[in-house]
């Protein structure tokens, strides 16, 4: 009988140097060749849910508040929480044990429905500006914060984690069927930045150090 | 070409990224002694104003919310408030 | 090859590294820094092309590409701006509009026919008798255009494109706008700088004439790319080219490549606050006869060959010009060597008296109040001259005819804006009277000509830029007004001189040749403003987007028209400014198209994928475009068929009821769990938009599936019609959350049993049931029983990390019943053959729920839920004009019409949705949406097929479904 395997919908050129196995994925730790970045991470095996409510200031996902203002992140012990508009929220898992789903109805989870990607390196948002009109220097914001609109033409959710040069970087969804063409336009734009695929330890260092 | 539409979440952002929703007139009428006519006149006739008008967008690309702006059809620019108020 | 100057402060060219190129088949050698243009200027090329209409001998004019004189094929691509485009090594030249060569092109005759194609010519010859008109047709199309373009043309290259941020977005690189983005940027603001040259500077770049305290323009310019270069803030853009500006100043453009550049043309797309017009002015056309004969050219165009490239134009000119530039351009080819052999001035007075002095001293004769009339030789050999009055005339041996008007601004980047222009009696420019919000003009443009003066302008609009940013420079811009207020303000322009001559080869339009006769034709047909001239003569039509005729046209137009005051307008100039590939536009991202879990394994399976909206999909599984394989094994054995596609939504919350029943037309109380419920979507008008199924998880708490095409809208579509309720729901799209595996045939229920650990017996898993579990422990389904292709049929909805793993264990669990894929065309013939309808192809816009015969959903007693739909569908049940669903066959064993084609008597009846030849029934049978009189069972239908002449197939209306009436073998 064949092992179970989940599949990422983020297929990167790399080859793997170290990986580990994980509730079916096959997470990529390291990459060979992984340069002096900037990098793209596939974070696509990480938990991502859903929560709306009418009554958002109520809940505590997983212990923590959720941003009052649309657009604005929170960022709690490896759970970053995105509001998205009046009733609704989008929580990533990005470090630390993988949280379970709550129990109550107004959570989904929407792991399986986007990729999910970390880009980062002091270039990063040059890349951005290929793909998208968004201003990730606009003055008035302040990381971590949330655009939804066009990357490449797609609707996507990215969150700026930060954007000084040393430690740029964010972490982007959109939907999972755009896995090939997504990848395909940010490795092109990044091509010329030296735009590499890395395994997931470097985002867990460059997260752990911000 | 180029409009910008101000979603009252996202802010200022390409017309590009929103759908058009008609003009603001007002929910759906009772069903009950409701004429043809009149639910034809809801549904399709349109007050095709030159000038300031209400109207529906949906951000499809960004936060998904349905909201109104005043905007005036000659110039395509948006006002911040209905025309017999300024 | 001709020597270049090296000793030049002002030269961009690097004479020693020398450039190969080819050009009509020769090797030639251009250097560092050359245009095309100017590469094949200095080796001696003089006619690069041949006119539109006439055929007329064109050479090289102006250098910022304001004609479409010097347009070639380079590298294979036509239509290449040559004036504008840097030469790389191995370019290979050619070229265009001619037959034979641009020296000696086979169709010059043309030129002595313009009698017979005055303005509009083809308005009015040509249509009588009307039998001509596809003769001449064909002869006009051949000549037409220029450059030509193989059908399977592909553009080479590599296309980008950028979307940067910008407070402040200056357009022009020359003094006035980098003082502006130095002022701007001096707040602190991001300010981005555009340049279509490769480099800062703008007219002062290339002269070396004073700007004040010793330093020469060409030095400030220098000091003044220094400070922008030094400043952090201000993103310079040179070889960037606006093209387009828009509402709220979003600013469009383009910029090419250079060698390290990883691309060779990039779109560019910027929203700015506010933005500072400082494009400057280019040189008004000087009207005359043959004002346009290879050797005449621009006074600026003289000049910077020489400053920028160390080329002399010429070895004799003659001047014939109306601005002090053009007199500063005389005595410094001069300086460097040529011989002036007169200046003809139209200006009586006001001219520069150093300038005058200069020239006196160096015995160069100025002629005020003359001008050229006439250019004479197919490459100027000789000029004759005249005084304004035309009374007096004298002709001189020359090699080059420096032909210039005056200054004109650079108009197109306000227009495009929506700014209004108005004609200044002062400077003789159309200046800016209204501009839009936030955007500001500045420096030359406004008539300025002193240097300090540009560049305080420049500086006061980049202030005025900051504070439409919100900065407090209030102080700081009444700090510039007092300081203009001791420089110079706007010149005193030229006023519009042409020649006396009758303009029957005086080109007012290089481009499009359109000549002054033309114009005077246009008008007295009444065509009077240059709106109407330039649709009926051509004139600012052309690639130059009106950079020749641009000001010229209204100012004559009024001069003709013996109008006291000039309220003529120019023409309209729209986006895109300078001529733009479209594969620039289209940039990079050409592709981004969705894929399902099961696209590569399907692509090895020997699926032949189709884009069908969004989406890639499997369509076929073989060559066989009839699907046979496929469908035989779904009917006889067992398949599997990746829907991944369908839309997938969660709808939770207190109200998700009521928002159900306002958009189903069923009673979606009436769902229950554990049950699959299909219903249909309605819009206003009772058409059906959409069709899925709805299940029961909790009390308002549903999951619900749409077609792939509506999967997109769905959640907008939902949040629309309850925009006014308030009610309190929640939408999550989990379309690309499962994946669907339809796994159907007679062998489906044994295949399945072999993967599940549940109970699968069609007691305990039965038709349009429901149930979710878990694959080895691990893998969450939710599995249905549903028979859309009218076989024993599952659908799995699967996580889609998991897809490939369930989808190989059913492969392997179905192998020996030779289960194999099945694609969406095979699909699509199975269910026709059931009589299951696709919205879209079953219906289109105007087909409503009862005319495809859903009419059974329809809850029609529930209208306090106002139903999306209901109240049309009331109306639409009693309105016999509708059309009606209907199966046919075809007569005496026919092959099936295609899908579309019409059904016709005496009239057009309906048309043909979907038809097969059905191997499963052994005959050709249909779906068709027909006049309600045609529906009855037994009518003979009439099918007329595109390009069929004339013969009709037949069919005859039949019962559906054709296949398996009972339904019995979608529920065994």
């Amino acid at each position: 009988m064949n092992a179970l395997q989940r599949i990422s919908p983020v297929g990167l050129s790399g080859t793997p140097l170290k990986t580990e196995a994980r509730d079916h994925w096959q997470v990529v730790l390291e990459y060979q060749d992984e340069g002096q970045g900037p990098y793209l991470v596939d974070l696509s095996h990480r938990n991502r849910l859903d929560l709306q409510s009418s009554d958002l200031a109520s809940k505590k996902p997983f212990g923590m508040t959720v941003p009052d203002i649309p657009g604005r992140s929170l960022m709690d012990k490896g759970i970053l929480a995105n509001r998205m508009n009046r009733t609704q929220v989008s929580l990533y898992h990005l470090d630390g044990e993988r949280p379970d789903l709550p129990a109550e109805p107004e959570y989904t989870d929407v792991t399986e429905a986007t990729l999910f990607i970390a880009l980062i390196g002091a270039p990063v948002f040059s890349i951005c500006e290929k793909l998208t009109a968004l201003d990730f220097m606009a003055p008035d914001r302040q990381p971590p914060f949330l655009y939804q609109g066009p990357f490449a033409h797609v609707p996507c959710q990215m969150v700026t984690l930060n954007r000084d040069a040393a430690q740029a970087g964010l972490v982007l969804t959109c939907s999972r069927g755009y896995g090939r063409d997504m990848i395909h336009a940010i490795m092109g734009a990044g091509e010329e930045f030296g735009l590499r695929p890395a395994g997931e330890s470097r985002f867990t260092q460059w997260f752990q150090s911000l | 070409m180029a409009l910008t539409i101000t979603c009252p979440i996202c802010g200022p952002r390409n017309g590009y990224e929103f759908r058009y929703g008609g003009e603001e007139k007002g929910p759906r009428p009772e069903e009950n002694n409701l004429t043809p006519e009149a639910w034809c006149d809801y549904v399709h006739l349109n007050e095709c104003v030159a000038g300031v008008q209400q109207e529906w967008w949906f951000h499809r690309d960004g936060c998904g919310a349905w909201f109104t702006i005043f905007r005036d059809t000659t110039t395509n620019l948006q006002t911040e408030q209905p025309e017999a108020s300024q | 090859m001709m020597n270049r100057f090296d000793h030049l402060p002002t030269l961009k060219i690097d004479g020693n590294t020398k450039i190969p190129f080819e050009y009509k088949g020769k090797e030639y050698f251009g250097v560092q820094g050359d245009t095309v243009a100017t590469a094949l200027y200095a080796n001696g090329v003089r006619m690069f092309a041949r006119s539109l209409k006439y055929h007329r001998p064109r050479g090289l004019y102006s250098l910022d590409g304001e004609c479409s004189n010097t347009l070639m094929e380079v590298d294979g691509i036509p239509n290449v701006r040559t004036e504008n485009t840097l030469l790389k090594s191995g370019m290979v030249i050619k070229e265009q509009n001619v037959k034979g060569s641009a020296a000696y092109d086979l169709l010059g005759f043309l030129d002595k026919l313009d009698w017979a194609m005055p303005a509009g010519f083809y308005y009015h010859t040509m249509h009588k008798p009307a039998m001509i008109w596809p003769l001449a047709m064909r002869q006009i199309r051949k000549a037409a255009g220029i450059g030509k373009l193989a059908p399977d043309f592909q553009m080479p290259g590599t296309y980008d494109e950028i979307y940067p941020t910008a407070d402040v977005c200056v357009l022009g690189g020359g003094p006035a706008g980098m003082s502006a983005a130095l002022a701007a940027a001096e707040q602190g603001l991001r300010v981005i700088l555009m340049e279509a040259r490769p480099w800062l500077g703008g007219h002062f770049d290339y002269r070396t004439a004073a700007y004040k305290d010793g330093q020469t323009l060409h030095d400030r310019a220098a000091q003044l790319a220094g400070e922008v270069e030094k400043a952090d803030n201000i993103r310079v853009f040179t070889h960037t080219s606006m093209v387009g500006a828009y509402n709220n100043n979003l600013i469009t453009g383009f910029q090419i490549g250079q060698d390290a550049d990883p691309f060779d043309e990039r779109y560019f797309e910027i929203r700015a606050t506010a933005v500072v017009v400082a494009t400057g002015c280019i040189e008004r056309a000087l009207i005359f006869d043959n004002n346009e004969r290879p050797g005449v050219m621009q006074a600026n165009c003289a000049l910077r060959l020489a400053n920028t490239y160390g080329l002399l134009p010429g070895s004799k000119a003659i001047f014939s010009v109306g601005h002090d530039l053009g007199l500063e351009a005389a005595l410094t080819l001069h300086d460097l060597g040529l011989a002036v052999a007169c200046i003809a001035d139209v200006r009586e007075d006001g001219q520069d008296e150093g300038l005058l002095t200069a020239l006196r001293e160096r015995g160069i004769t100025v002629i005020r109040g003359w001008v050229a009339a006439r250019a004479h030789g197919k490459q100027v050999k000789k000029a004759t001259l005249t005084s304004i009055d035309g009374t007096a005339t004298q002709t001189l041996d020359c090699d080059l005819l420096v032909a210039s008007a005056g200054l004109t601004p650079v108009t197109g980047a306000l227009t495009v804006a929506q700014a209004k222009l108005r004609y200044d009696n002062h400077t003789g420019y159309f200046l800016p009277t209204e501009l839009p919000a936030n955007m500001h003009a500045a420096g030359r443009m406004l008539g300025l000509d002193s240097g300090p003066a540009i560049e305080a302008s420049g500086r006061q609009a980049g202030l005025q830029a900051a504070r439409d940013c919100g900065t407090d420079v209030d102080a700081a811009i009444r700090a510039v007004r007092t300081e203009r207020e001791h420089l110079s303000g706007p010149a005193r322009g030229t006023k519009f001189v042409t020649a006396p001559v009758k303009g029957r080869k005086s080109f007012i339009c290089f481009d499009e040749d359109t000549t002054i006769k033309n114009v005077k034709q246009a008008i007295d047909k009444g065509f009077d403003v240059p709106e109407l001239i330039k649709r009926f003569s051509g004139a600012g039509l052309g690639p130059g987007q009106g950079g020749i005729p641009g000001h010229n046209l209204p100012l004559y137009t009024a001069k003709y028209q013996a109008l006291s005051d000039i309220t003529i307008r120019p023409t309209t100039v729209r986006p895109p400014l300078v001529p733009t590939r479209i594969a620039t536009y289209a940039g990079a991202q050409h592709t981004m198209f969705k894929q399902t879990p099961m696209d590569a394994m399907q692509r090895r399976d020997g699926g032949i994928f189709r884009n069908i909206g969004v989406w890639q999909r499997a369509r076929y599984f073989s060559e066989d475009f009839t699907c046979q394989a496929e469908i035989e094994n779904v009917r006889k054995n067992a398949g599997m068929l990746d829907g991944s596609t369908l839309g997938k939504f969660r709808i939770h919350g207190p109200d998700a009821l009521k928002a159900l029943q306002r958009v189903y037309v069923s009673d979606m109380a009436k769902v229950k769990a554990g049950r699959v419920k299909y219903s249909a979507m309605c819009n206003d008008d009772g058409c059906v938009i959409d069709d899925g199924v709805v299940v029961k998880l909790a009390d308002n708490d549903y999951y619900l599936t749409t077609s792939t095409a509506r999967a997109g809208q769905t959640v907008e579509w939902v949040r629309y019609h309850t925009r006014y309720d308030g009610w309190d729901f929640a939408l999550v799209n989990l379309t690309d959350s499962l994946g669907v595996i339809n796994l159907s045939g007679p062998n489906a229920r044994e295949v399945l049993a072999k993967v599940v650990d549940i109970e699968v017996t069609n007691e305990a898993f039965g038709f349009a049931e429901y149930k979710e579990f878990k694959i080895r422990e691990a893998i969450p389904v939710r599995a249905m029983r549903l028979g859309f292709v009218g076989e024993l049929s599952y659908e799995l909805h699967v996580p889609s990390s998991y897809m490939q793993s369930v989808w190989i264990m059913l492969k392997e669990a179905g192998k020996e019943f030779t289960i194999r894929n099945f694609g969406v065309e095979a699909q699509n013939v199975l269910r026709m053959e059931k009589g299951h309808i696709i919205l879209g192809q079953e219906s289109e816009q105007r087909t409503n729920l009862l005319d495809v015969g859903l009419g059974f959903l329809w809850d029609r007693h529930n209208a306090a839920a106002k139903k999306v739909g209901a109240v049309a569908l009331r109306q639409a049940e009693s309105d016999p004009s509708r059309l009606k669903l209907v199966g046919f066959k075809m007569e005496n064993n026919g092959r099936a019409p295609r899908d579309g084609a019409v059904i016709v008597d005496q009239a057009i009846r309906g048309y043909v949705c979907t038809a097969r030849d059905s191997f499963t029934l052994k005959e050709a049978v249909g779906m068709a949406l027909v006049d309600a009189d045609l529906a009855k069972v037994g009518t003979r239908l009439a099918f007329f097929e595109d390009e069929c002449d004339g013969k009709l197939i037949y069919g005859e209306v039949v019962k559906m479904p054709f296949y398996d009436p009972k339904g019995k073998r979608m529920k065994m």
